[in-house]
């Protein structure tokens, strides 16, 4: 008895967008038994089940196909309304998509599970799973039980995981290591002039944030937007930029060589703890209440004030607060004539950022207040576009925060750009942690093809045709990457498998020219992390689909309440 | 000094309804606003709930401050964006040299209100009307707005068979930051629904968070005297557990703030089953713990007959010929109750801080307020508020809003009384000189005298307040023509009907009268609730709805808070909360 593969929703066979405008509609569902028991249920049986699940998967290839390497194709997605995506991502796209077939978001969910734990290697994901199922099913349709493909599978793995262990590079992560993996992984996502000016914005902020033996925590690299009408940049800020400004006309609009206070204590009129009803008390009571806590607040102005007097009285240096509860107006007015500068409501994940980046420590207080409570920044200045404020905090002496500044006319380019940056600071996160990596340009996947085919003897029975499946369905990644930049795939397949066997080196393909080139020299590296979690999702997955043997559909509307 | 400022109030619109709802809120405010400088500034401040804003172009904005969540698919003609803030149609693929290929949707298609919306925008003229034939109002030609044309065109757009989304019948622009698509669930289909508690409760995390609190960081910033949210969350489906999860961040983050929270529910989903509707019953009960614990009031809003699996059937309005069934019919009821309910803080003079308008109401942990109103309130025309209340001398005029009925005992903790639409000399008796006045109603000099009086008749020796306005909730389109013909087109009560066969005139406005309540009724209220939702076990009969949370022994925790909750509702509990061991049998 095979497992089942039972969902209360199962097999939808429209595969739709109604949000991106791409619409799939693969009429192969076949309804093969209508149950007894429960009239609505549908079921589609083994043979059927397969077909449905494969046609599932291979629906899902197809659309992400054309996206694969550096000459894939970019995908612009306009709503009925008029919304605009802009994507070259896999990722990205599957969550576009208004995916009904089960079997394609259960597909769908693995590979954007693979993004989420690797930042990376959703398209490849869905190429292999589509291409696993497809070489099986060739089998399949001769006769081969499926389990025993799976086992096939399950052996080729572990044989492929060897071979990773083997072919990876293990080397000190230089800045110029970085600099490839994260040029590798940027030039698939953006255009090279673009990809190589975040190559090494992002190699340097995830330098700037690393420290020995610590793990990297990316939520130190904030990434900021900004709108811009002609100016399209993206620079590394060695420090913050928050997206608004002080609140008061005679704050300054430039601060240099500035004391930095960062604080979470209310500063503005807040509800008392007394508790007044409006039944009983007169607007002239309440206003009584008011004032008491105005008191209460002037107090903890007049503390920053007397700090601001302490530290600044000998020299010129300025003084900003960043506050992460409000600041009414009269507390902003006192602060403004003793030339503090203060913004109020700062973002809580930029207060632990802010003390990384300037140093000092986030009072909850202003009861014990002390210079050595403060940071520094050699420069704080703001930026107004329109009706958005920026506040730039820069020259933060050794910051362990800092900010990527994304600049782009329009909203679908910045978040394009922002989940390039994103995907660019992935690789090269798992780049240092993983301490190695692998040649990239299908050169991993030619050389796995090749150990499994010499490894495939020393299995047992008709499982080697599982092994000789899970090989072939590889090989779908140089194939592609060959065919999206224009060359025929069997034959940049057949050059690439020649000179591997003949050099013995790692070649990949040369996506300029079509030819094998060697892909450490040309500095295509890949994660090391990425290809070993891509091996196993892909065969548990395929694996899974594989076995099902059944597919039972009953909608909520035929379950008795 | 204080009395006198402008307290802003951020809205939060968490689901469909809620966005249904919010829609017509936002019109109704919408149709209020004046841009002319000769006009006396009204009773309420309007900037309490919008914001000034200025495009990258350098052009003005009026938007509100408002974050309204949907699902994926649920915005159909709307841009996420809206096009106030449209910097042009770019659609060149800058960050890429290679192929780019297109897919592009066919663009939905619009109603006819819609279309009329973007010849207006453009300045083009309404077809089928004759403007000059209309009298402009004495206001210069440069304070000409939408609303105004719209107005004056008198067109009654039959909107009932076309609105399928809330952005149907969406008048006003929304600022950028407004929208936000919740992409992990659909808003319509078979699959990725968002059905449960549980499902709402976990999507508050990652991204989705991250991106909300920048939405509310962008409206909270810039407010000066921020008094609070007022928070519209669906109650029936899975925004019942997100609401829930925002009004905890709300309170982490803002927690000297007022939260009030409105929990509101359609009277039926279309393709319901008897499945869904346990859903909507677990949602109900879940929601009504959560929403009130991390409020500080929550106030179900809906015109269901009870929040029951078999409900009975919706209150009756005399004066109101709507289809419950509709959405688009329903919302409308629900926005203008809402615009008289929040009145207090809005006003632009002695204001009520939301904090304290909540405080008032809740005393002792008695979280969850009802709703009442009188749609229309009942007045003839030309008649007199004692008149119009001595008529209704023997009962209230209102019908529950939240599906509790009065006990009518005259028992309650605390009540707040709005009554909107009623011009100054209407409030008072107008024949007095030498008469003796028939009822003491007609004896006071004053409104709030008038209506205090009245409310104290039914209700004495309990604490209470009464605001009025005299500026009606103007009904311009797309507000539904759902009033029976014996409205005029003031709401007033018209001595005869119009004749048959004569299309009667639009109503433009209705007075209003609301009252929101704690009182001893929400304690057997709830407890049905209670009862209701603790007979089911969830693992049994409905084995999905805990699939993503929260685990079994939390929702059994959540329905003996709900049961604690009721029981603050006694009239002899002092207040604090009841252990459970004492036995608990209200009803």
């Amino acid at each position: 008895v095979f497992p089942r593969l039972v969902s209360h929703n199962l097999a939808l066979i429209t595969f739709s967008s109604t949000v991106c405008g791409l619409i799939y509609l693969t009429n192969v569902y076949i309804m093969s038994a209508i149950k007894a028991l429960n009239p609505k249920a549908e079921v589609a049986r083994a043979q059927a089940a397969l077909a449905v699940n494969i046609s599932a998967a291979r629906g899902l290839q197809d659309v992400l196909k054309s996206n694969l390497g550096p000459k894939g194709t970019m995908k612009m997605l306009v709503s009925g309304a008029g919304d605009i995506k802009l994507t070259k991502d896999g990722n990205v796209l599957l969550h576009e998509m208004q995916i009904q077939h089960p079997t394609a978001s259960l597909i769908a969910k693995v590979a954007t599970a693979q993004d989420d734990i690797t930042g990376d290697g959703t398209t490849s994901n869905v190429l292999i799973i589509g291409e696993l199922l497809k070489q099986a099913d060739l089998y399949v349709s001769e006769g081969l039980h499926p389990r025993i493909i799976a086992e096939g599978f399950e052996a080729a793995k572990e044989k492929a995981l060897e071979v990773l262990e083997e072919l990876k590079v293990t080397r000190v992560m230089d800045r110029e290591t970085l600099i490839h993996v994260a040029r590798t992984s940027l030039r698939t996502k953006v255009h090279s002039e673009l990809a190589d000016l975040l190559t090494e914005a992002v190699v340097d902020a995830v330098l700037a944030i690393h420290r020995p033996n610590e793990p990297i925590d990316l939520f130190m690299v904030e990434i900021m937007e900004m709108k811009h009408k002609t100016d399209s940049d993206t620079q590394l800020i060695r420090g913050l930029v928050l997206d608004h400004g002080a609140r008061h006309p005679d704050m300054k609009k430039r601060v240099e060589d500035a004391f930095v206070l960062t604080c979470n204590a209310s500063l503005e009129y807040e509800k008392t703890s007394v508790n007044s009803g409006f039944f009983y008390k007169s607007a002239v009571e309440r206003e009584k209440l008011v004032a008491a806590e105005r008191k209460f607040i002037e107090e903890r102005v007049k503390k920053i004030i007397e700090l601001k007097n302490a530290v600044c009285s000998n020299n010129n240096k300025g003084f900003v607060v960043l506050n992460q509860k409000g600041i009414d107006p009269y507390s902003l007015d006192a602060l403004a004539k003793e030339g503090i500068v203060a913004l109020r409501r700062t973002k809580r994940r930029n207060m632990e950022r802010l003390t990384l980046a300037c140093g000092g420590i986030a009072m909850n207080s202003f009861d014990d207040l002390t210079p050595e409570c403060l940071g520094h920044a050699g420069l704080v200045y703001e930026h107004t576009l329109g009706e958005e404020k920026y506040t730039f905090i820069e020259d933060c002496g050794n910051p362990r925060s800092v900010t990527l500044l994304v600049k782009g006319p329009n909203k679908h380019t910045l978040t394009q750009i922002k989940d390039a940056v994103r995907d660019g600071l992935r690789a090269v996160k798992n780049a240092i942690e993983d301490g190695c990596v692998v040649s990239g340009a299908g050169a991993f996947e030619v050389a796995v093809h090749d150990a499994l085919i010499k490894h495939k003897p020393s299995v047992k029975g008709r499982a080697q045709l599982g092994v000789q499946a899970f090989a072939d369905a590889l090989l779908v990644i140089p194939k592609v990457l060959a065919q999206n930049s224009g060359y025929d795939p069997q034959e940049t397949l057949v050059k690439l498998q020649t000179e591997y066997k003949e050099s013995g080196q790692l070649v990949g393909v040369d996506l300029s020219s079509g030819e094998p080139m060697v892909a450490s020299e040309a500095g295509v590296w890949d994660n090391y992390s990425v290809k070993k979690q891509l091996l196993h999702s892909c065969t548990v997955i395929a694996s899974n689909i594989l076995l099902v043997d059944e597919i039972m559909r009953a909608g909520m509307s035929s379950l008795k309440g | 000094m204080m009395g006198s400022l402008c307290r802003e109030v951020v809205t939060l619109q968490l689901g469909h309804y809620s966005n249904f709802v919010g829609t017509h809120w936002w019109n109704l405010q919408d149709a209020s606003l004046t841009y002319d400088p000769d006009t006396p500034p009204g009773e309420l401040q309007n900037d309490v709930l919008f914001r000034e804003g200025q495009t990258l172009g350098g052009q003005m904005t009026y938007t509100p401050r408002l974050i309204a969540m949907d699902l994926k698919g649920s915005l159909q003609t709307l841009r996420q964006e809206g096009c106030l803030y449209e910097t042009g149609k770019d659609l060149t693929a800058l960050t890429w040299e290679g192929n780019v290929m297109m897919h592009k949707a066919s663009p939905t298609a619009k109603n006819p209100f819609l279309l009329d919306l973007d010849k207006l925008d453009k300045g083009e003229q309404l077809s089928g009307v004759d403007f000059e034939q209309i009298p402009v109002p004495h206001c210069s030609v440069s304070v000409e707005t939408i609303n105004s044309r719209l107005e004056r065109a008198q067109k009654g757009y039959q909107l009932e068979g076309s609105v399928r989304v809330w952005s149907d019948f969406l008048r006003i622009h929304l600022h950028p930051r407004t929208i936000s698509v919740i992409h992990k669930y659909n808003h319509d289909g078979e699959t990725h629904l968002l059905e449960a508690f549980g499902q709402g409760e976990a999507l508050l995390q990652g991204t989705v968070l991250e991106e909300l609190e920048d939405r509310l960081h962008f409206f909270i910033e810039e407010c000066d005297y921020l008094q609070g949210f007022q928070v519209m969350c669906d109650l029936a489906d899975g925004f019942s557990g997100l609401g829930s999860k925002v009004t905890e961040m709300l309170q982490d983050s803002y927690g000297g703030r007022g939260i009030l929270t409105w929990g509101l529910a359609p009277v039926s989903h279309p393709d319901t089953t008897p499945m869904k509707e346990l859903y909507h019953l677990f949602n109900y009960s879940l929601g009504m713990v959560h929403l009130a614990k991390n409020s500080s009031f929550f106030c179900p809003l809906t015109l269901k007959g009870g929040l029951a699996r078999q409900p009975p059937a919706p209150p009756f309005f005399p004066h109101l010929n709507y289809d419950s069934t509709l959405w688009y019919h329903s919302s409308s009821v629900l926005a203008l109750a809402l615009d008289a309910l929040t009145v207090p803080y809005r006003l632009r003079h002695n204001s009520i801080p939301m904090w304290e308008f909540a405080d008032t109401l809740t005393v002792s942990g008695r979280k969850v307020v009802a709703a009442y109103g009188a749609l229309p309130f009942p007045m003839a025309q030309g008649s007199s508020l004692p008149d119009a209340l001595g008529a209704c001398a023997a009962t209230l005029p209102w019908k529950p809003l939240s599906t509790c009925p009065e006990l009518g005992d005259g028992r309650c903790f605390g009540q707040s009384v709005t009554l909107r639409g009623l011009e100054g000399q209407s409030l008072v008796s107008q024949q007095r000189l030498g008469m003796q006045p028939p009822t003491t109603l007609h004896s006071l000099d004053c409104g709030e005298d008038v209506l205090s009086s009245y409310i104290n008749g039914h209700y004495p020796a309990t604490p209470f307040s009464v605001h009025l306005v005299s500026s009606p909730s103007k009904l311009t389109p797309p507000f539904p023509q759902i009033f029976s013909q014996t409205l005029g087109p003031q709401g007033f009560l018209q001595d005869q009907a119009p004749p048959l066969n004569t299309l009667s005139p639009l109503v433009s406005s209705i007075p209003v009268l609301t009252s929101l309540q704690s009182s001893p009724a929400l304690g057997p209220w709830l407890s049905e609730l209670q009862r209701g939702a603790s007979t089911m076990d969830p693992r049994r009969v409905a084995p999905s709805f805990l699939s993503q949370g929260p685990e079994l022994s939390d929702f059994q925790e959540s329905l003996e808070q709900l049961r604690l909750l009721a029981g603050c509702y006694r009239d002899d509990c002092d207040g604090t909360l009841r252990s459970s061991s004492e036995e608990d049998d209200d009803s």
